[in-house]
């Protein structure tokens, strides 16, 4: 079955950077004059660079101001990056954490879209199978970096929930979305996606789970043989291994991505010429690479003060942690891949849709979270994979229903809403969950700062 | 089936083949009546047929090796490694002769046999464990050997045949796979029940409603796996004509229905004789290792006694036979969880032990989330070596989570 061999996950990430370049232009309003890049280019830069003779539409070369306005200018949704300098200047200026949280929610959004942007230029130069990787590595950058402060922080309890939050917003939220829309517009007919695939991303999202609730219920059947230190060896562990499968799927997706790879060159020469524009990167394989780093460098620094501002938003907004770390920070991390998976699908090109939100939930619980309890290892942090019996459980039953509606292979409106229902029951339940670690360890969560350690602390010796 | 399994069983261990000489010797010796399907064998060449003629039976004198280490030191540790590898090649041998017992007796008993003796040695050990009053011993045995054939010998079938044929999908009946997944979850829903019963503290009268429960879900469970076990075999004329297709001369058996016979008694008291030995040092061996009960029984045992199996379903899956491969891993889960648990109930009850279906709720949960993960992996009907590899990395993380736990029936003592 040739079907079988076409991993979605790697063909939606190469395919949406063709796809989704196009996307971008027919959508965001932008000067595309590439005949005037590369005199500018000429002018600006002086010598002619061999690849310029080469083929110059594969490589531009831009000067600095090009590629600003390239990168920074040409989309909409950058009319909110001037709110990152403001969520700072707030943050100095002003006590008041609820809205340092709430600007620089808003100013990471489009930092996480151009990051994603980034790295699809990138992969342009380095191949579909480098290319595959790097989406698959940086595709959820933005939560890896959120994550990795919180750690810095000790903020434990904020890096699982929030991981969490993750998963269960690309699972249910931007799933059901992009199964609902697409629904409306295909309202006749069935859409069908790859059934082979959606299997295996089940069975790779279950075993996710099991690393998950493994610790949980050795921990809460106080069964460890070393108090305490048991159930962290077996996190650290688990997560090894989850690491190693993680590298297994990525290299078994690859290995039979090559063998399909022409197809897709035809598929993604048919798109070019229905929308009637090119393929080629905008910006040279170094500017790539810049931007990256500029990009990553912004939004680490927003991350710092939007972690630190959690508590205290929490606090004036009178609501729990748990909520905002696991409904807010996602469905805000994640609303550039939400909008894409919604575009595939109203394009009735599902099995796209379905390689951006399960294969982001599969990055995240496969690779970032595992990759956050090395990294807390490393830190001397004591992260572990016991997120607490009710998120624990609370994922298992979601990765169950989801596996469920995906194993068919065809979705319509009516699952859509199911999965997006589905996605409020557990917002709701969030937003009524106080963290048991919180009101053991004698610090009241309203109306006083909580210390950071407070949460290492009471990880393993408060009681439930 | 069974009876491609015993083609190429017959195929994958060497074995001294010589019928005219047997035969020769037979009309010498005996005198009977000559017939092709009986052969009948001296005592030697008996001998020389089942244990000289296989690979595996140089373990056995590990066997009484084990029992001299037992009456001459006190090292509990090398007496309990000792006698595991002795069992094995017992295991081995045991199937090999119920096999030859199969030929006999036609397939739909020959099919009986092997469904009901193919995990004899798990049930032996767990009986006598039973006897011991080791009841955590015996469910924790149980348990590792549905996991073990669920995630570890699948796993490694998979992952085998998928390197070997790495070019494509191998596939497999997925009728059969979806049903024998839908046989597991019913084995863990029965094993979930009292193990909610008990930790909802919700039972009527407690400490005996558990108990009641279990003893009438196991009766259950045994009708249902004689349902089962009546329904392969009724849908199984299907297969009979495929099978005498490939059903060549040397599919004779090789030693006569009474031989088979009592080459299978004499296996079977030879292991029962190890295994009492190997309970009784389970403990020993726990302290000297330092290693917990749960991890022993867990994993270790399974392991050790499952190795013919193993070997068996690694041989068909790089041989394109994924459902002969199936057939050991899953059936095998699905003899121990639906016969050999239930089995252990009833027999506790007739000798007035109180073994339940309570696992405990870690050990429940984990047979949960593995049958979960098992049944979404077979459901498609392809395999390939990746997910034989999330298989194998699956039973890591669970002989992980057991080696790091200790059963909190055994701290409370």
């Amino acid at each position: 079955m040739s079907h079988c061999k076409v991993p979605a996950l790697i063909e939606a990430q190469v395919e949406m950077g063709s796809v989704n370049e196009l996307e971008h232009k027919s959508l965001f309003r932008r000067e595309d004059d590439s005949t005037q890049t590369k005199e500018a280019s000429l002018m600006e830069q002086g010598s002619l660079s061999p690849s310029f003779h080469e083929h110059a539409t594969k490589s531009p070369k831009n000067s600095v101001i090009k590629s600003i306005k390239i990168v920074i200018l040409s989309n909409k949704l950058n009319l909110l990056l001037p709110f990152g300098p403001l969520a700072i200047l707030v943050h100095y200026m002003v006590d008041s954490k609820g809205w340092v949280f709430l600007l620089s929610l808003i100013g990471i959004t489009p930092l996480a879209e151009r990051l994603g942007y980034a790295t699809e230029q990138l992969a342009f130069y380095t191949g579909p199978t480098v290319g595959g990787l790097l989406n698959a590595t940086f595709g959820n950058v933005t939560e890896l970096i959120i994550s990795i402060f919180a750690l810095k922080n000790g903020m434990i309890r904020v890096v699982q929930q929030t991981l969490l939050g993750s998963i269960l917003s690309n699972m249910l939220l931007v799933l059901g979305c992009a199964f609902f829309c697409g629904g409306l517009v295909f309202h006749q007919k069935d859409q069908v996606f790859d059934k082979g695939i959606a299997v295996v991303n089940s069975g790779l999202l279950l075993m996710a789970v099991m690393g998950i609730l493994f610790p949980a219920v050795l921990y809460y059947t106080h069964s460890e043989v070393h108090t305490g230190s048991s159930e962290l060896a077996l996190s650290r562990f688990s997560s090894c291994i989850m690491l190693i499968a993680y590298a297994a799927y990525l290299f078994f997706q690859l290995k039979s991505q090559s063998s399909s790879y022409s197809r897709l060159e035809e598929e993604a020469n048919q798109n070019e010429e229905a929308s009637g524009e090119d393929e080629d990167p905008e910006i040279s394989k170094w500017e790539a690479i810049i931007w990256l780093s500029i990009l990553t460098a912004w939004v680490s620094l927003l991350s710092g003060y939007l972690v630190d501002a959690i508590e205290g938003a929490s606090v004036s907004w009178n609501i729990p942690i748990a909520f905002i770390s696991v409904i807010l920070l996602p469905i805000v991390g994640n609303a550039a891949e939400h909008a894409g998976a919604i575009m595939f699908a109203m394009k009735d090109k599902l099995d796209l849709s379905l390689g951006v939100a399960i294969g982001s939930s599969i990055q995240i619980s496969m690779f970032v979270v595992p990759f956050c309890v090395v990294i807390g290892w490393m830190m001397g942090e004591q992260m572990d994979l016991n997120f607490q019996l009710f998120e624990t459980a609370m994922l298992f039953i979601t990765v169950i229903v989801v596996a469920f509606f995906l194993q068919e292979g065809t979705s319509n409106y009516f699952k859509g809403l199911m999965l997006i229902l589905c996605y409020l029951i557990v917002a709701a339940s969030f937003f009524v969950h106080e963290d048991p670690h919180q009101d053991c360890s004698g610090v009241k969560q309203v109306g006083s700062s909580l210390q950071a350690d407070d949460f290492t602390n009471t990880k393993f010796w408060g009681e439930v | 089936m069974e009876f491609d399994d015993e083609a190429e069983h017959r195929r994958l261990f060497r074995v001294e083949t010589n019928s005219p000489q047997i035969k020769a010797v037979f009309s010498l010796e005996q005198g009977g009546s000559l017939s092709a399907k009986a052969t009948k064998n001296t005592v030697i060449q008996s001998f020389k047929i089942v244990i000289l003629s296989n690979k595996l039976n140089l373990l056995l004198p590990f066997g009484p090796l084990a029992i001299l280490v037992h009456y001459l030191t006190d090292n509990k540790g090398w007496f309990f490694l000792l006698s595991l590898l002795g069992i094995t090649p017992l295991a081995e041998r045991l199937g090999y002769a119920t096999e030859q017992l199969a030929c006999y007796t036609g397939p739909t008993v020959g099919g009986l046999l092997n469904a009901t003796f193919g995990n004899v040695t798990e049930l032996i050990i767990s009986i006598i464990a039973l006897k011991n009053g080791m009841i955590r011993v015996v469910q924790l045995t149980l348990l590792g050997s549905i996991l073990s054939n669920m995630l570890l010998v699948l796993g490694c079938s998979f992952f085998c045949g998928g390197i070997v044929f790495s070019r494509k999908q191998q596939v497999f009946d997925k009728g059969n796979a979806v049903l024998n997944s839908g046989m597991l979850l019913i084995a863990v829903m029965s094993l979930l029940f009292p193990t909610l019963l008990h930790y909802t503290h919700s039972e009527v009268h407690a400490a005996s409603s558990e108990l009641v429960l279990s003893r009438s879900t196991s009766c259950i469970m045994l009708v249902s796996y004689a349902a089962y076990l009546f329904f392969q075999l009724k849908s199984q004329p299907s297969f009979l004509t495929e099978s005498e297709e490939t059903w060549d001369d040397d599919e004779v058996p090789e030693i006569s229905k009474w031989e088979a016979i009592i080459w299978l008694l004499i296996f079977t008291a030879w292991v029962s004789l190890l295994s009492g030995y190997l309970v009784d040092a389970i403990e020993g061996a726990s302290v000297s290792w330092n290693v917990p009960i749960s991890f022993i029984s867990v994993i270790l045992l399974p392991i050790v006694g499952n190795a013919a199996e193993h070997a068996g379903a690694i041989m068909f899956a790089m041989k394109d036979k994924l459902d002969l491969s199936l057939g050991v891993a899953i059936g095998s889960s699905i003899q121990i969880s639906m016969f050999a648990v239930p089995f252990c109930v009833v027999i506790s009850w007739m000798m007035g032990e109180q073994m339940d279906l309570n696992f405990l709720l870690f050990e429940t949960a984990i047979l949960f989330i593995s049958v979960i993960v098992v049944a979404f992996f077979l459901q498609e009907g392809t395999s390939n070596y990746f997910k034989g590899l999330m298989l194998i990395l699956s039973y890591l993380i669970v002989a992980a989570s057991f080696f790091v736990h200790q059963d909190p029936d055994q701290d409370d003592t």
